[in-house]
Order: structure tokens, then sequence, then C-alpha cells
């Protein structure tokens, strides 16, 4: 088949959805299809820009090139979803957020300060409402955002699990003695949470922490909490680390701590899976629910500091128990078939 | 315009969607040529249909909606347009680099290969696309084209003022020459706009035993056994070799191996061959109707520029035929002229930023 | 909880909608989350007591405390310096505007050429709507060659403040039609909301019109007096009125010309049955109306808009004449006593003759006039104002449909070749109405 997969793009930005987009192509062409990008440009500020790029993508034509057919448009981002081809196919990895859930978000709400943002936010309700449905098949990235959808636009869709990059490369080794925080530092990853409870602990729970800030002002304030809370001997930072330091640094940990606050998805879960590690999150973490079973492959606390240190302390003391979770969790990802080969099966069937 | 370094670029093109071909590679050069001198440089490729005509129009209006000004708020510096529709694309500090207009709104309409005319709202279209290239293309802060061909025919057409800025091939700097062998080589893609039926009309005419080459992936199946049949017929098959599409090294192989290259297309954008043969020291024959490489050609000094019939080609190759020194020296003649030229990324990268 | 920002006149300022406020916003925050916006110096602390009240720069109002609530409700008058800064958000935020004057000639005069020396945008607001007539005309007016009224009646500018929102509010139907002002989003026309007084309130003034010895009869004229309110023809009338004796002529309230009318009514010989009260204080109002027999309420020419005044005669009962025009031409036959424009003095000359034959009979016009109220009922108000609003609300995809519209048809303009523009012109709508149908499919 000849597909193209759809997405938006910022030009000199490169993220998550830029990866996945390569994957993706990467694993339609291994699975012996001819696959393309097709990346539309998208600026969504000020908030009448968003219409106009909404109907430049209506305004393009994928349905053939050169006389020949595309059989299959894959569409993972707004507004390159809205494309019309009469064999669509969304993967959505997520709505422009600041029209949904981070509409009023402290930081990240965007439209909600401009004079037409609540009309241009109306205004995209109703196209994913309308527009969404012309495709032969939703998939989404997760159950979280499968949730956002049905209840933001009425629209049903169906989870569409992708493995983290690499997959193949993680490995387990016998447990040391840290909780192992990788990711992002900013506040809705929660790095503060994990300070805090720390300082709850009754056991010498230690924290390694890889990633780089978001900015300055974010690592200032995880400094800050350390030094408050005298947790300078139970707290390290890596900053930003290779990806062989990564899975490293998963093998050897005893378990993961990511307790973000209503993630997507969340890779790090998954990496931790195919490490043999438990995970510790939050009762408010979203997609990494998804994969945790509480008290066989992790533990899921309440989002406040104690709660949070009992499960820390829970997997300190009893290493066995955290060695056994960590098994369990590897063979619940194997169970969930979590694979590029499920995906291209799904997308192109 | 304020200071030329470090800045957000983008290169703005179209894209046929699993078609790679001339202006794909040149876009990318730029962009590399961009990031070398210091820049930083992306490519925004806008996928494009052109038919029915009416689709040029949805996706000439898509372009005008298109927002490249910023980034995240900070500023892209300049947009680079390479083709149509995409040079259409709005912003305030554009520089027009036209790869070629919408021939088929130009030159090759009412061509035997033209499809826009053949349709009802043909006419319609090609207005339009005239008159959205004479508004707008003026807009921009410089207007630059990859040849005075390309040059001439928006003057022609829209009254509008170019300049042409030439670049190199890819890894120009990867050619060589050797001493020749008995061949001349024609490295194209098989297509009727390139003419390879031409050239064998004319090697069945040549007095001297000419051997000629072939090398390229054929764009149109038919075409290329049409051309295999005519060798046939005409008796010249057993001087003619059909390589089919060869690495880059074994056309560079081939190239500095050869006595000569032809290269007689119809009205030529630019043509990279001419180049590659200058390259690598060797003499080119091509004709008066060949656009491009008449702008690099200088006859009997660099090769042979001759009347586009079948006769006047085969003079042509018996003349380099009969000479090999002469044609060495030509060869040798071709790559200094191409040094003249001052054909280098930096030189575009310069003038593209000014 | 759809929750609703309301920008108006609020107390202390002097303003009939500020006092329209305070009679609908208690019932609102019952239903609704409300935030107040004011650009006013001072609100009085009752309000604080319903609402909470935050204060902006019509310059640069902050959106996003705005955006909190899901729609803006915009009261429009005539008077600038109150109005000014709402009209100025609802430019840039669209929402509902309730027009409590249905013509804004004024408005924009005072606020473009006084408030803002801005000749510019009042001419072009002209032209926008008018063409090159109203362009002139405004030109003239400003040079002090054409009437206020003239300028008003022809180039009411109305369309100037409702272009942009998602709906209009009007207090009286098929008015803004009438003016050819109505606008392109939908028009609810609003029963004026008034709360009547208690029963036993009006049982109280019933007993003290019957406690007042009859004849004579007891005619009231309210309010601002201006020439529209036809003084001149009530006194001529009553002048040329055999049995004028049985009636006393009460006029309460501000004169527009004073020596003008007393000249009149000595001329006419009426010293000893009109009196001229001047404007009276509530307590005195209240005195007056109840015990009234007959209240005279005409204007001619009127601009459409509902009047408070006949609503407040109607909560007293009284029995009214009214000139058959405007909003007063929807008034219910069985409650009203019409006068026509034309035949003024006999029309009125003719009620007070029924009037004589048949006291009861209008005695119980009035009491026909309060029932009638019940339609005026603030719950009821509130009630079609938040029906209204959610309906509205659901249109604003088509204000984006629209901007983008406009956006495309711009920039084409610059460049499209007139053989292709019926094809791309044609294909953008569809498009955009493909996007933004005009029905909005289901809503979770």
């Amino acid at each position: 088949m000849k597909i193209l997969i759809a997405t938006s793009c910022v030009p000199f930005i490169r993220g998550g959805a830029e990866i996945l987009a390569d994957s993706l192509r990467d694993a339609l062409r291994a699975a012996g299809h001819e696959a393309e990008l097709a990346a539309i440009p998208f600026k969504h500020y000020p908030p009448e820009r968003i219409p106009d790029h909404m109907l430049a993508c209506r305004l393009l034509d994928l349905t053939e090139t050169c006389g020949v057919r595309i059989d299959r448009v894959i569409g993972l981002k707004f507004p390159a979803y809205l494309i019309p081809h009469p064999n669509k196919v969304i993967w959505l990895l997520h709505q422009h957020r600041t029209a949904y859930e981070l509409w009023d978000h402290p930081r990240a709400g965007d439209l909600i300060h401009y004079a037409n943002g609540p009309v241009i936010r109306e205004a995209i309700h109703q196209a994913d409402r309308e527009l969404i449905p012309e495709a032969k098949a939703v998939y989404t990235l997760s159950q979280n955002v499968s949730g956002r959808l049905r209840r933001c636009s009425g629209i049903g869709s169906e989870p569409l699990y992708n493995p983290p990059a690499h997959a193949g490369l993680f490995y387990n080794r016998p447990a040391g003695d840290y909780l192992f925080f990788p990711s992002r530092i900013t506040a809705v990853k929660r790095q503060w949470l994990a300070i805090q409870a720390l300082a709850h602990c009754r056991e010498r729970v230690r924290v390694r922490f890889a990633g780089g800030a978001d900015s300055p002002m974010q690592q200032a304030e995880c400094d800050n909490a350390v030094r408050e809370l005298k947790l300078g001997d139970r707290v390290e930072w890596l900053g930003v680390v290779s990806e062989e330091q990564k899975r490293d640094l998963y093998a050897n940990s005893l378990a993961v701590i990511f307790p973000p606050v209503d993630e997507d998805y969340g890779y790090i879960t998954l990496e931790a899976m195919l490490s043999s590690k438990p995970v510790i999150a939050c009762s408010d973490s979203g997609g990494p629910l998804e994969f945790i079973v509480d008290r066989k492959t992790g533990l899921v606390a309440s989002p406040t500091p104690e709660s949070l240190a009992q499960a820390m302390d829970a997997l300190w003391v009893d290493r066995r128990c955290a060695a056994a979770m960590g098994e369990a969790g590897r063979a619940r990802y194997e169970d969930l078939n979590i694979s590029w080969k499920n995906v291209v099966e799904k997308l192109l069937c | 315009m304020a200071q030329n370094h470090g800045l957000r670029i983008l290169i703005a093109t179209v894209r046929v969607p699993f078609v790679y071909g001339g202006a794909e590679v040149l876009a990318e050069g730029l962009c590399r040529a961009l990031i070398e001198a210091g820049h930083r440089a992306e490519i925004v490729a806008i996928p494009f249909k052109w038919y029915p005509p009416e689709r040029i129009l949805d996706q000439m209006l898509a372009c005008r909606l298109l927002d490249l000004s910023e980034t995240v708020g900070v500023a892209v510096d300049r947009l680079i347009g390479l083709k149509f529709p995409a040079y259409l694309i709005p912003h305030p500090r554009k520089v027009i680099w036209m790869v070629h207009q919408h021939r088929q709104a130009y030159d090759l309409w009412q061509h035997p290969l033209n499809d826009l005319d053949r349709y009802a709202n043909g006419a319609d279209v090609r207005a339009a696309i005239q008159r959205a290239d004479t508004e707008l293309i003026a807009q921009a802060q410089g207007v630059f084209t990859i040849s005075r061909n390309v040059a001439l025919r928006m003057n022609r057409f829209c009254g509008l003022h170019a300049t042409p800025l030439y670049h190199p091939p890819q890894m120009a700097g990867l050619f060589h020459t050797r001493a020749a062998e008995d061949f001349l080589y024609f490295p194209s893609r098989i297509n009727p706009l390139k003419r390879q039926d031409l050239v064998l009309e004319a090697l069945a005419q040549t007095r001297l035993p000419v051997k000629v080459y072939f090398s390229g992936p054929a764009d149109e199946p038919a075409f290329e056994r049409t051309c295999v049949a005519l060798a046939q017929k005409k008796g010249c098959a057993d001087r003619v070799q059909w390589l089919g599409p060869v690495s880059e090294e074994k056309k560079r192989d081939l190239y500095a191996r050869s006595l000569g290259v032809l290269f007689p297309p119809i009205d030529e954008d630019y043509g990279y061959i001419t180049l590659e043969a200058m390259l690598a020291h060797k003499p080119v024959i091509t004709c008066t109707d060949s656009g491009g490489p008449l702008e690099f050609v200088v006859h009997h000094e660099t090769g042979i520029v001759a009347e586009p019939t079948a006769e006047a080609l085969a003079a042509a190759m018996d003349s380099l035929w009969e000479d090999w020194e002469r044609a060495r020296g030509w060869g040798d003649a071709g790559r200094q002229r191409y040094e003249d030229l001052n054909i280098d990324w930096n030189n575009v990268v310069e003038k593209l930023l000014q | 909880m759809l929750k609703i920002n309301w920008f108006s006149p609020l107390p202390p300022a002097r303003s009939g909608i500020a006092h329209f406020t305070m009679q609908v916003l208690p019932l609102l925050a019952k239903r609704r989350e409300v935030a107040l916006w004011t650009d006013q110096d001072q609100v009085s602390p009752e309000v604080q007591r319903i609402a909470r009240v935050t204060r902006y720069t019509p310059d640069d109002p902050p959106w996003r405390k705005i955006n909190d609530g899901a729609i803006s409700i915009y009261h429009l008058g005539n008077q600038p310096d109150l109005h000014g800064g709402i009209w100025q958000v609802s430019v840039r935020q669209p929402g509902i505007v309730v027009l409590h004057d249905l013509c804004l000639h004024d408005f924009f005069f005072m606020l473009w050429i006084h408030y803002k020396k801005d000749r510019v945008s009042y001419l072009a607001a002209l032209e926008r709507w008018y063409g090159e007539e109203g362009r002139q005309a405004g030109q003239a007016f400003c040079a002090g060659g054409i009437g206020a009224e003239s300028m008003a009646q022809r180039f009411p500018l109305t369309r100037e403040a409702v272009q942009g929102a998602l709906g209009v509010i009007t207090h009286s139907r098929g008015a803004l039609e009438a003016l050819g002002e109505a606008p392109g989003c939908p028009v609810a026309a609003l029963d004026f909301p008034y709360a009547a007084a208690a029963e036993s309130r009006y049982r109280e003034w019933m007993a003290a019109r019957s406690a007042a010895p009859r004849p004579p009869y007891r005619l009231v004229v309210f309010g601002y007096l201006s020439r529209n309110r036809r003084l001149g023809a009530v006194l001529d009338a009553l002048a040329g009125f055999n049995a004028r004796e049985q009636f006393r002529l009460e006029i309460c309230g501000q004169l527009w010309d004073e020596a003008n009318t007393r000249t009149q009514i000595e001329r006419l010989g009426l010293s000893s049955l009109v009196k001229l009260r001047g404007f009276l204080p509530e307590p005195l109002v209240e005195q007056k109306l109840s015990t009234a027999d007959l209240a005279i309420n005409l204007r001619y020419p009127s601009m459409g808009e509902a009047s408070l005044s006949q609503l407040q005669f109607w909560d007293y009962g009284l029995p009214t004449l009214v000139t058959r025009t405007g909003w007063y031409a929807s008034l219910p036959e069985d409650a009203t006593a019409f006068v026509r424009p034309e035949h003024e003095v006999e029309d009125i000359q003719s009620h007070l003759r029924a009037f004589l034959a048949d006291p009861g009979a209008f005695r119980a016009m009035g009491e026909r006039g309060r029932q009638s109220l019940e339609h005026n009922d603030p719950e009821k108000y509130v009630d079609a104002m938040t029906q209204f609003a959610a309906m509205a609300l659901r249109r604003s995809p088509l204000v984006t449909a629209l901007a983008l519209a406009g956006r495309v048809g711009n920039d084409l303009s610059a460049w499209l070749h007139p053989a292709a523009s019926a094809y791309l012109l044609d294909r953008a709508s569809q498009e955009i109405v493909t996007i933004w149908p005009g029905k909005p499919r289901g809503y979770p």
C-alpha cells in the first residue's frame, strides 16, 4: 500500500510526536509498504490563525499521486487530521489541548488569554465533532486520550498502544539502592511531589532524577525544596543522560517512580516494565494507570506526600516483593501486545 | 535586512508524494548549505496534486493561509520559496529562488505533453496562475531563479525581473576525470523531454562508429521500450548500451571515462548533467533549443551546440569522435568555465540572504 | 453551569439601566454564577452583595479573567460615559447585546466626536451602513446643518453596535426590523422585566383611589416631558372639551419648555384645571399615581423602545392613553386607550367622553393592564435571557466561520483572477460550511 502519515509540525521543534510519526513510517516500511510523512506547518497563535490552518488542511488533496492512488492516510495531529481522504484513519495523539483539558491550566493555558479565545475554542470543538467521524476508524494513544475524546466530543475510539523507542534494548539487573525518576523536569511531572514524599519516608530511600529541566526556574524550585527539606544526601540530579545510560539506570534501580498529573500516555511506565521494574505512580497520573496493576506490577498512591512515601517505603523494605512486581510488569507488557506490528495491523485493516 | 548570521530560515517547496527528484535534491542541498553557513534551516514541503486543474487553485489558497512568520514566539528570519505554489506562502522577508513556475500554464501550454489545456476549466486556471504569480512574486524581497532560462520565461510571461543564481550538482567535489574511452555518455532519466529518441535517430546517421551509453531510470516504461525498438530498427543497437539506473559512484565513473556527454533535452530548466560533465572535464553536445545547458556550453570551446535534428546531431557526434585531443581540450575548458562561473553554495547562500 | 459576564451601568450611576440591572441581577445570580464588570469609579455596596464586581479598563480588558465566564452580556444605551467601555469590549469579544435604546446614533456621535475626537470613525460608520448619503449627512450634521432628531431617525447606526454579536435582545417586538437595523444574528424580543407591586399594596392603592372624591377625575402626565410627549395636543384637547371641568390635569416631571407650556395653559384658559408639579420625589409619585384616574402617556415620534413608565402606570392599575406607534402599538387592545398620531386632539377628546360615560370601563382597562404585567415577570425575563444566551453560544462557531471567510476574501482579492473567483470562493465557502455547519449536530 501507499500510505501517507498526515501530521502537523512546528518548524524547528522536534518532540515526541515527531519521533512517533517517524517510527510509524519506519514500521510501515518494515511491513513492506510505501510510507511517507505529509507534515503540514501549524502556527496556533494568535487564535484566528487556527481556523486559517484548518481550512488550509481541508483544501489539500492526498487522494492520488501522479495517477496512482494513495491507499490510506493516517492522521495524527490537529489540524492535519482534518485533511480529507476517503480512506482515512486517525491515530489521535491528542486534540488541540488548549481548547480542551489545558484551557485554564495556570501555565499551559493559552487561548484563554485572548479576546477571541472562547469563540475559537468553540469552533475547534465543533470542527472536531463534525470531522473526526469522517475517518474510517479512530484510534488514540491511550485510554486517557480516548476518555477525553468521548467526554468532550462524544466520539468513540480505540486506544492503540505503541512501544517506546528501542524497546528491545531494555534489560534487567539486580536491584541497586535507589528509585529512578526519569523525566523532563516540569510542573506536570511532579518531581516536587516525590521530593516532599521523601521527607516523609521512614526508610532512607534515595531517588535519582534524570532529565533536563524545561526552564532553569523548574530546576531551581526542585533544588530549593531539596535544600529546605535537608534531603541533599538522598537525592541525585543526573541531568540529561544518553539512551544507554538511561537504560542502565532503569536496569539497576529498585523501582521506578513516575507520579505525573494526567499524563496522556507515559512511555516511562513501559520502559520500566520492559526493564522488569515496579512502578510507583499516583491515582491521578492518567496514562501510567492503564499499565500499572496496583500491588501486582507496582503501587498506586494518592497524590499526597504521605501516601507516596508509604509506597516508596514499602518497596524499599521488601526487595523480593519489588522484584516480583517487576517480573509481573514485564509479563504484563508482553500480554498487552504493545508492538509496531500490532499498530500497523490495526491502522491498515 | 539585519545581520546575516545564525538566522532561522525555512525553505518552502512542494512535494508530490512518493516522487523524489531534482527539486528535492536541490532543497536538501540548499538546506545543508545554509546549516553549514551557521544558520538553522528546515524544509517545509506542502503536498501538491495538480489535477484536476481546480485542485491547483485549492492549493494556492491553502498556501496563502499558512503562517510561517514565527515559531513559538521566535521570528523566522527568511522564507526561501522554491516551487509553485509554495512560494505564494506569505512572509514579510521572503526570497524566491525559483526552480520553475508551473510550466503547464506557461511555456508548456498547448504542448502535446500538457494536460492542463485538455480540461474545460484549463484556461481559467491558467489565467489564475498567471495573475497570482504576477501579483505575488513581486511581493518577495528578492527574486532569483536557478537559471537564466527560467528568468527569461518569467520575464516573457509575467513581465517580472529575476536574477539567475547557479548552484552545484550533488557531490560536485566527487566528480573526477580519466582518459577517454570509446563511448559518449547520456546519463539522464529516460523521458521524451530528454530526447533519447532523437539521439538514436542521429546515431543511425553517423559516419564513424560512435557508441552511446544510456543510464538512468525510465520515467515511462513505454517510452523506454520505444527507444530500444528504435535502436533495433535503425540498425544501431549494437552501438548502444542501456545501463538502467546506476549508483552515483558508477555514474561518476562513467562520466570520467566517457569521450563526451550527450544532453540535448527540450527547454531544460537548468541541467545538472551539463555541470556534471564540466566537473568531469568532458565536452557536452547539446541543442539550440535545449534551454539551461546553453548557459554553460560554449560552442566549439566547451562542446557543440547543434540544431535539434538527427543530421546535425550526427555531425556533432562525428565531430567529437574524430578528434579526441580536441575533445579533451574542450572538456578541460568546460571545467575552467565551471570554476569561472563561481557555481558554489556559499555564493547561493550569500545572495539569497543579502 | 453557564457562568455569565455582565457588563452594564451599575448603581450609583444615574441610569434606568442600572435600575433594570438591580431588578434582574439577583434573579439571574440565583440561577447562574454571575461576574459583574465595570469601568465606573464607584459601585454601590448593595451591588457587591449580589455578585462579584471587577473593574476593567476598556483599552485593555483582562481577557484571562473574563474568559472564566462562558458568555458575556453587554447592555448598550445612548450614554457614552456609561456604555462606551462596554461597547468597546463587545467589539473585541462577541456576546449577547441587550439594546436598551434601539437607536444608537447619539451614542456613536457623542462617543466618537465628543469623547474621542475621532470624526473619521464616525463618518466611516455612517458610510459603512448608509453609503455616501450617510457620510454626507454626517458631515452636514457635524457642521450643524441637520437636526439631531433627523439624523437619529434616518441613521440609527444600531447595526454598528450589533454587527459581531452572537445574539441581540430587545424589549420591543419587530422594532429593529422596522428601523431597518436588523443584524445577521438572532434577535429575541423579551418583555421588559418589571416586578409588579404586591397585591396587598395594590389594594391599598385601590382604596386610596376610591377614597378620593369624584368628579373631578384626575389626569396625570409623568416623566421627562420633551416635545414628543405631545403636551400641546393634550392641552388643546382639554381646552376644546365641553366637559373639561370634570377633569384636573397634573403635569409631573421636568418640562422641556416650561415657559412655553405655562403660556399655552394661560392662553387656553386652563389655569384652574392644569397644575405643573415639576419633578416629584418617590413618596409623592406614589401618592399621585395611586389617586389618579387616567394616565396620559403619549409619544410621537417614537424610537420604538419599551416604556418603563407604562408598566409603572399598569402597576397602579391606571388606564392609559398611548399613541398607536412603535412599542405602544403592540400593547393589548383591551388594556390600552389608543390615540392616532394624526388625530390626537380628536382621539383624546373621544376617550375623555367615553371615560365620563363609563369610568368603570376604564378602571377595568387599568385592571387588565395590571394583569398583563405577569408577562413582565422578571423571573420569566431571566429564564428567557439565559435560554437565549445558551442558544446563541452554540452559534458561536459561525462567528469564526464568517471571520475566516472575510480573511479569505481579503486575501483572494489581491491575487485571484476573475475567471477563477466563482470556483474558488464557492469552494472555500463550501469547505468552511463543512467544518462549521449552520446547524451544529448534537451537543454533548
